[in-house]
C-alpha cells in the first residue's frame, strides 16, 4: 500500500505541493485528476523520487521513500512512465525495454518479460531494431509503458500517458492497463487530465486543484457529480450541455 | 525630483571614491598601488564588456582572449609604426570591432553550447595563429621606453573603466538593454513579440568587443614589452568570466566587486605563495565557480534574506 | 619525400589525436563536461609513464595497464572532488561552470608540473625509438604503428563495451535522459563516476604515447586544442566517429604541410574545425551516433 502523509513539494522557491495526502491500497486502480499545473505530475515524481519533498513523508509497504533515491525506489518496486515518455530516443525499442529491465532480478527474467511485453503490445516485437524515436506517438506511449513493465513492478505510476494520442488509442492503451492490471494485480497510481477515460478504469480518484486535494471519492461517484462534470468536463449542471 | 537621503549618501560615497581615485596618485608616491589599481581598472573593463554579450544578453563568449589580443596588436602595431596615441588607441578597439564582424556575424547563429565552443575556438585559433606569425617579443623603441610615464596610463585605465561601466549602465537601463534581457531570458518568446534578436546580438557582441579591444589597446601601452601572443593567452578568456561571474553576473557591480577581489586575491598570493601561487590561485578559482555560482551579489543576497526571515513568496522575490 | 609518406605520418598523427580526443569526448557526451584539462591529464600520464620509463626501464607501451589504473584512480577521485558538484547544474550552466572549472585544474596541474620537475623537456626512448619497417621506399615507424594499431583497439573495444554490455547501455542512457536512466533503476550518480574515471583512464594511453614525442608541464592545451577539434568533426556524442575524424585530420594536415610547409601545420586543423561548426555544427559523421 503506498501512503502520502501531508507532503509539501516545492522546486526551489516555489512550492507546488501542500499537505497532500492520499492513499493507494494493493490492486487498486486510482486515478488522480486536475487541471494544468495543479501538481499531478510533481506527485507522482515525489513517489519516484525525481523530487524530495520539504515536508511530510511516503510510504509503501512500511518503507519510508522519502528519503530514498529514484533507483532505490525502482527496486523496491515502484515503475513509473514519465510525462512526456522520456524514452531514450537513439536506442532501439529493444534496447530501451533492456533497459527496463536493468535491475538484477529483473535482467534475469528478461527474456520471458519480453516476451510478455511482446505479446501485449505486438506492434514493439515488429518495430524492435528501430531507434525509439522514429516511433509514432501511439507506439512511443505503449513503449513507455512496456519499458516499465520490465521491471515487474507493483506499483505503477502513470503520468499523463493519453496526452497527444487519438481517443480510440487512449482506449486501448487504458484497456491494456487495466487487464494487465487485473492479472498481474499491478496497482496503479494515474494522473490524467482526459478525466472520463480514467474515472471509468478507476476505483477511486483525488481531484487536486492548485496543490492541493480539493476533492476524493469513488471513482464512478466523481464521474456523476456536478462538480467534475462542471469543471473538467464543461457540463453545467442545469443544461446538461456542454460548454 | 527631490534625492532622498539614501540617494545622497550613495552619491556621496561614490564621490569620495572618485576623488580619492583621482587624486590620490597626483599627491602620494604610491607606485606600487598606481599599478595595481590600472590592472584593476583594467579588470573592470574587460569584465564590464564581457558582461553586455554574456551577462545581459545571455550569450556566452568564452573567447575574449581573441578581441583582447587582437586589440593589443592593433595598438602596439600602429603605435610603434608612428602613429599618435589617439590614432593607435581607438585602433585596438577598431580591430576588435572588425574581427566580430567577420566572426560575430557567422558565430551569432551558432545556439546555445556551440555559441561558447566557437568562441573558445576562436581563441584557441587565434593563439596559435599570434604564435606563428608573430613568435618574438612585442618591444617598445628606446624613446617609448624612456618617456614611459604611470599617471597618463593611471588615467587612461580609470577612463576607461568609468566609460565602460557608464555604457553599461546606460545601455542597461534603454529599451536596447531590455530587448537584451528578453533575448538572454526566452530567445523564442521576445522573437514572438517582435524583438529582433540578431540585431540585439550584434550590437551587445559589437559593444563588448569594441570595450574589450580598448582594454588591449591599454594593455599594449601600459606594458612596454611582451610576448606577442600574451594578450592572446587564454586566461584573458576565463578571468573575466570568472570575475563577472563571482561579483554577480548581469549587475553593474558585480564585474567591479569580482575585480577587486580577483586582484586582491593575486597579489596576495603571489606574494604570499610565491612559487605555487598559480595553484592556489587555481584551487580558489574552482571552489568559487562550485560553490558560489551566484556571484558575491548573491551572498549578499543571502545575507539580505537569512536577516529578515522569509516567507515563501518573499525570498522568491530577491532572486534576481 | 613523396605524398604517400606524408599521408602515412598524417594516420600517424591522427590516430594519436583520436587516443587524445576520446576521454574529452566521452567526458563531453556523456556528462556535457567540456574538461579543457584534459591535455594536462595527459601530460601527467606522459610523466607517469616517462618516469617508470626513467627509473625503472618500463617500455612506454607497457605502462599502459599501470597508466590505466593510476588514472582512473585519480580520474574518481578528482570526480568526488570536482566534478559532482557539477551534475547541480543545468546543461548551459554545466558547461561553462566545467570550462571554468577545468580551467581551474590546468593552473592547478601546470603549476604542479613545474615545481615537482621543472620546465624541462622530456622524453622516453625505448630501444626502438626510430625504428621503421621499410615497404617500397615508405617509412612506416614501429612506433607508429603500434599507434595506429592501438587505437583502433581501443576504440574498437569501447564501441564494443558501449553497444553490447549491459553497463555499457546504461551509460548510453544516461547520457540521453540522465532523469529517465535514474527511472529504470540506474544509479546516475555512480555512472557518471564511472564514466568520468574511464575518460580520464584513457588519459593514461594518450599519455604512454606522448611520452615517446615530448613531454613538458606546457604541452596540456596543445593537445586539448586536438580534442576540441575532434569532438567537433566528430559530432558531440559519436564516440566511434572519434578516430576516423582524427585520420581525416592527421591526413588533411600532412597534406597540407606537404603543399604549404612546416608552418601551417596547425592551420589546416583549424579552419576545418571553423567550418564544420559554421556549416555543419552537428559533425561530419552523423548517423548513428555512439551515445
Amino acid at each position: 500500500m503506498l501512503e502520502i502523509d501531508k507532503i509539501d513539494v516545492s522546486y526551489g522557491d516555489v512550492q507546488a505541493l501542500w499537505q497532500i495526502s492520499l492513499k493507494v491500497e494493493d490492486k487498486e486502480i486510482v486515478a488522480l485528476i486536475g487541471s494544468n499545473g495543479a501538481g499531478k505530475s510533481t506527485v507522482l515524481k515525489s513517489v519516484s523520487g525525481l523530487i524530495k519533498p520539504r515536508k511530510g513523508t511516503i510510504n509503501y509497504d512500511g518503507i519510508r521513500l522519502e528519503k530514498q533515491p529514484a533507483q532505490k525506489i525502482v527496486e523496491i518496486g515502484i515503475c513509473m512512465v514519465p510525462e512526456g515518455r522520456r524514452l531514450f530516443p537513439d536506442m532501439s525499442v529493444l534496447e530501451n525495454l533492456e533497459l527496463g529491465a536493468y535491475l538484477g532480478r529483473s535482467r534475469r527474467a528478461k527474456d520471458e518479460t519480453l516476451n510478455w511485453v511482446y505479446e501485449i503490445f505486438p506492434i514493439l516485437k515488429e518495430r524492435t531494431g528501430q531507434p525509439a524515436r522514429t516511433l509514432s506517438g501511439g507506439e512511443q506511449q505503449m513503449l513507455a509503458i512496456a519499458r516499465a513493465l520490465m521491471a515487474h513492478p507493483k506499483l505503477l505510476l502513470l503520468d499523463e500517458i493519453s496526452l497527444g494520442l487519438s481517443p480510440v488509442l487512449v482506449e486501448t492503451i487504458y484497456g491494456v492497463i487495466k487487464r494487465i492490471s487485473d492479472s498481474r494485480r499491478i496497482t496503479i497510481l494515474a494522473v490524467e487530465q482526459n478525466v472520463s477515460v480514467i474515472l471509468e478504469l478507476a476505483n477511486r480518484a483525488y481531484i487536486i486543484e492548485n496543490g492541493r486535494i480539493v476533492g476524493q471519492g469513488d471513482a464512478k461517484a466523481l464521474l456523476e457529480s456536478g462538480e467534475v462534470k462542471h469543471a473538467y468536463l464543461g457540463i453545467t449542471p442545469a443544461s446538461g450541455e456542454a460548454e | 525630483m527631490i534625492p532622498t537621503d539614501a540617494v545622497w549618501k550613495k552619491l556621496s560615497v561614490a564621490g569620495g571614491i572618485a576623488a580619492l581615485l583621482i587624486f590620490m596618485p597626483m599627491v602620494m608616491r604610491a607606485h606600487y598601488l598606481v599599478n595595481v589599481l590600472s590592472l584593476l581598472f583594467l579588470y573592470i573593463t574587460i569584465a564590464q564588456a564581457w558582461n553586455i554579450l554574456g551577462g545581459y544578453t545571455g550569450q556566452l563568449n568564452v573567447g575574449q582572449a581573441a578581441f583582447f589580443g587582437i586589440g593589443a596588436l592593433a595598438t602596439r602595431l600602429t603605435w610603434v609604426i608612428g602613429f599618435p596615441f589617439y590614432v593607435a588607441f581607438p585602433a585596438g578597439g577598431i580591430a576588435a570591432l572588425f574581427l566580430a564582424g567577420v566572426i560575430g556575424l557567422p558565430s551569432l547563429r551558432l545556439r546555445g553550447h556551440y555559441f561558447a565552443i566557437g568562441t573558445f575556438a576562436l581563441a584557441i585559433i587565434a593563439r596559435i595563429v599570434i604564435g606563428n606569425i608573430f613568435p618574438g617579443v612585442a618591444i617598445a623603441p628606446g624613446e617609448y621606453v624612456a618617456n614611459y610615464r604611470l599617471l597618463p596610463r593611471y588615467y587612461l585605465a580609470l577612463s576607461l573603466a568609468f566609460t565602460v561601466t557608464l555604457v553599461t549602465y546606460l545601455v542597461v537601463n534603454s529599451k536596447l538593454g531590455l530587448g537584451m534581457m528578453t533575448t538572454r531570458d526566452d530567445e523564442e518568446a521576445a522573437e514572438a513579440i517582435g524583438v529582433n534578436t540578431f540585431k540585439l546580438k550584434v550590437v551587445a557582441f559589437a559593444l563588448s568587443s569594441f570595450f574589450t579591444g580598448l582594454g588591449g589597446g591599454f594593455f599594449a601601452f601600459y606594458y612596454i614589452s611582451y610576448y606577442y601572443y600574451v594578450p592572446f593567452d587564454l586566461l584573458w578568456c576565463f578571468e573575466p568570466l570568472l570575475i563577472t561571474f563571482v561579483g554577480g553576473v548581469a549587475t553593474i557591480a558585480g564585474p567591479i566587486l569580482g575585480s577587486i577581489l580577483f586582484v586582491a586575491l593575486k597579489e596576495t598570493f603571489a606574494l604570499t605563495f610565491g612559487e605555487i601561487s598559480v595553484l592556489i590561485f587555481g584551487v580558489v578559482f574552482i571552489l568559487v565557480v562550485l560553490f558560489l555560482p551566484g556571484g558575491l551579489i548573491s551572498l549578499a543576497g543571502k545575507f539580505r534574506r537569512l536577516l529578515h526571515k522569509p516567507v515563501g513568496q518573499e525570498s522568491s522575490q530577491d532572486e534576481k | 619525400m613523396d605524398v604517400a609518406q606524408f599521408i602515412i605520418y598524417g594516420l600517424i598523427n591522427g590516430a594519436l589525436y583520436g587516443l587524445v580526443a576520446l576521454g574529452l569526448a566521452l567526458a563531453f557526451g556523456i556528462m556535457g563536461y567540456l574538461n579543457v584539462a584534459h591535455g594536462d591529464l595527459i601530460m601527467l600520464a606522459a610523466y607517469g609513464s616517462f618516469w617508470l620509463f626513467k627509473i625503472w626501464n618500463v617500455d612506454p607501451f607497457l605502462s599502459i595497464p599501470l597508466m590505466m589504473v593510476v588514472m582512473f584512480t585519480a580520474g574518481a577521485l578528482l570526480y568526488v572532488a570536482v566534478f559532482s558538484h557539477l551534475s547541480k547544474f543545468i546543461i548551459l550552466d554545466r558547461l561553462k561552470n566545467s570550462i571554468l572549472v577545468t580551467f581551474g585544474l590546468i593552473m592547478v596541474f601546470t603549476n604542479m608540473a613545474t615545481v615537482l620537475w621543472t620546465a624541462d623537456e622530456r622524453c622516453t626512448t625505448p630501444f626502438y625509438s626510430g625504428m621503421v619497417i621499410d615497404i617500397g621506399g615508405l617509412r612506416l615507424p614501429y612506433i607508429g604503428l603500434a599507434t595506429i594499431a592501438l587505437a583502433i583497439v581501443i576504440t574498437l573495444a569501447l564501441h564494443l563495451f558501449l553497444s553490447k554490455t549491459y553497463f555499457g547501455k546504461a551509460i548510453r542512457a544516461t547520457a540521453q535522459d540522465w532523469e529517465a536512466a535514474k527511472l529504470m533503476g540506474i544509479d546516475v550518480a555512480r555512472t557518471y563516476l564511472f564514466s568520468f574515471a574511464f575518460a580520464v583512464a584513457t588519459a593514461g594511453i594518450a599519455g604512454a604515447v606522448i611520452s615517446m614525442h615530448v613531454v613538458s608541464p606546457s604541452i596540456g592545451m596543445d593537445w586539448t586544442n586536438y580534442g576540441l577539434i575532434l569532438v567537433i568533426l566528430a559530432g558531440v556524442g559519436n564516440i566511434n566517429a572519434i578516430l576516423p575524424a582524427g585520420l581525416l585530420l592527421g591526413v588533411v594536415e600532412a597534406i597540407s604541410v606537404y603543399l604549404a610547409g612546416v608552418p601551417y601545420t596547425g592551420v589546416a586543423g583549424l579552419v576545418m574545425f571553423v567550418l564544420v561548426l559554421m556549416l555543419r555544427p552537428q559533425g561530419l559523421f552523423r548517423g548513428r551516433a555512439a551515445l
